[in-house]
């Protein structure tokens, strides 16, 4: 009986061993093409490993009298996380409903706002902030600028795929009540999407301070520019205390951020 | 007044669904409805019969423009809606209640906040959004949730509601329309037996009181017959019977329904 059935399954799908055979070969070529140019090697790691562990020693103890400056310096990196998202998500609200195949029937347009939204999220942000450093010039504004283009990209994308997913029933009553578009789209769609777009927006301010946090590097402002600063001078006390304290701040903002998401998400709903 | 001419709709076929249309032709399109003829006047109970996929929700959606006919015409109060402007349109489904099976309410408003939304013709975009309804809708509102029995539940979420309190909101909604007809989708499928009595009567006594013109679709025939001036077989898409219910055989009824299994054949597409 078993052998039959099984008879019957490899009847159903001939070639079965060969496809395998053929999927194990692409993928072994993949790895070969990919450890080749990336110059994968783990002899270099072993060689290396003395100086990493020199490195680290020389790390400790870290160095705790640049903690005034780093304070200030987690501060801006919020702020900047809290402008960003602002800007970000002011933007990606009304934008997004352009990009949502079931509010804007006009393909144009629709097409036209996915395109914008995969144009500022396909390019992350510290490039993005290396392109405002140039344009703008040094500081934490031109990070902010890089967080909202980022962010609009993005938040544009998860709050139209939102709109998509709605309960288009509850939509077709709301406007069989004689409602016009505009007052559909706010009494149908909205309601049903506004607890996931706060849970959303809360995210990325989490995200933002993370993405925040290394910005510094191409001198957009945040911690980043001190951490930059000390490798460079080869101040590597210093190097571990600002390590130490973007993680213990992440670490706390994730928290905080997904204990008020929790709250909001549990309270709000419409 | 509600006049319906060779109104025929066709849902673009899915795959996987039989591609045989109702005169048993191929075609790359499923048949819903299939030149419906069907004059009712005002105040008129009708009920519509038939299987699953013969086309009743379709038949109910493009009486109110939810689904824009393939070919055929809807006149509302002698008032042609199928060729109207969007505004017109508007203003007729003002006149229109809807309740549905799955009640589509906001589950996270309050009661009185959904009852208010069947105000939303009537009011001015920007009011609606700023949530601003006038002193005499928020009147109303109370009123219809007092008349469908649910006045100390207006300020609670509809979430928190049963299945029969979620259908008298929905009803309430409706009612808060001032319509002058009620559509209604399977309206009690969803519903235990006790409630399926409740909520039906409570929509009987409203059309009767206020001569609304009612048509709704009943999966159960007694249901049917209990509360029907007139019913109407649909079968495959297109009208089988219309007549009073003492008038309903069961040679009838198998004409709706069938003996066999051959309406399976036409796709069960239904919303």
């Amino acid at each position: 009986m078993a052998k039959e059935v099984s008879k019957f399954s490899s009847a159903l799908r001939p070639g079965r061993k060969l496809r395998h055979i053929v999927i194990l070969v692409g993928v072994a070529l993949i790895y070969i093409w990919a450890i080749e140019g990336s110059k994968t090697n783990p002899y270099t790691l072993v060689k290396g490993f003395p100086y990493i562990v020199n490195y680290i020693q020389r790390m400790f103890p870290p160095d705790l009298s640049i903690l005034g400056k780093l304070t200030f310096k987690v501060g801006e990196t919020l702020q900047m996380a809290i402008m960003g998202t602002t800007f970000g998500a002011a933007l990606a609200l009304p934008l997004s409903f352009l990009a949502a195949r079931n509010v804007m029937p006009y393909r144009p347009v629709y097409q036209a706002t996915r395109t914008l939204f995969d144009a500022c999220r396909g390019i992350n942000e510290i490039v993005w902030a290396l392109l405002f450093v140039s344009m703008v010039g040094l500081g934490p504004f031109p990070g902010v600028l890089a967080l909202t283009m980022h962010l609009l990209g993005a938040l544009g994308k998860y709050f139209s795929e939102a709109i998509e997913a709605v309960n288009q029933e509850l939509v077709v009553a709301i406007a069989a009540t004689g409602a016009n578009r505009i007052q559909t789209v706010f009494h149908g769609v909205v309601p049903q999407v506004k607890p996931l777009f706060i849970g959303y927006i809360f995210y990325y301010l989490e995200h933002n301070f993370r993405a925040a946090t290394v910005l510094g590097l191409v001198g957009a402002g945040g911690i980043g520019i001190e951490l930059i600063t000390s490798i460079r001078l080869f101040k590597n006390q210093e190097v571990l205390t600002t390590l130490l304290v973007m993680v213990l701040t992440v670490t706390a903002i994730d928290r905080l951020s997904a204990f008020i998401r929790m709250r909001f998400i549990a309270g709000v709903e419409a | 007044m509600i006049r319906i001419e060779g109104l025929s709709h066709y849902y673009p076929i899915r795959a996987g669904s039989a591609p045989i249309g109702v005169n048993g032709h191929r075609s790359n399109r499923e048949m819903a409805l299939c030149d419906i003829n069907l004059g009712i006047s005002q105040g008129e109970r009708v009920v519509l019969l038939g299987s699953s996929g013969a086309g009743k929700s379709t038949l109910l959606r493009c009486t109110n423009l939810s689904i824009k006919p393939t070919r055929g015409k809807v006149f509302i109060g002698g008032r042609e809606i199928t060729s109207a402007p969007i505004k017109e349109v508007e203003q007729i489904r003002r006149q229109i209640g809807v309740i549905y099976q799955q009640f589509n309410l906001l589950e996270g408003a309050s009661a009185m906040k959904n009852v208010l939304l069947g105000r939303l013709g009537y009011t001015g975009t920007m009011q609606s959004i700023l949530g601003r309804f006038s002193e005499e809708d928020h009147a109303i509102a109370i009123d219809c949730l007092t008349r469908v029995g649910l006045e100390k539940y207006a300020q609670k979420r509809v979430s928190d509601l049963s299945g029969g309190q979620k259908q008298r909101v929905a009803v309430a909604r409706a009612l808060a329309q001032r319509p002058k007809t009620i559509l209604a989708d399977e309206p009690v499928a969803s519903l235990d037996p006790k409630l399926m009595k409740e909520v039906m009567d409570l929509i009987h006594k409203i059309c009767v009181d206020d001569q609304i013109t009612l048509v709704a679709s009943l999966h159960f025939l007694e249901l049917a017959k209990t509360y029907a001036t007139r019913l109407v077989g649909l079968r495959a898409g297109q009208i089988v019977f219309d007549d009073i219910p003492a008038e309903l055989t069961d040679k009838d009824i198998i004409d709706i329904y069938g003996e066999t299994e051959d309406w399976v054949l036409y796709g069960k597409r239904g919303f």
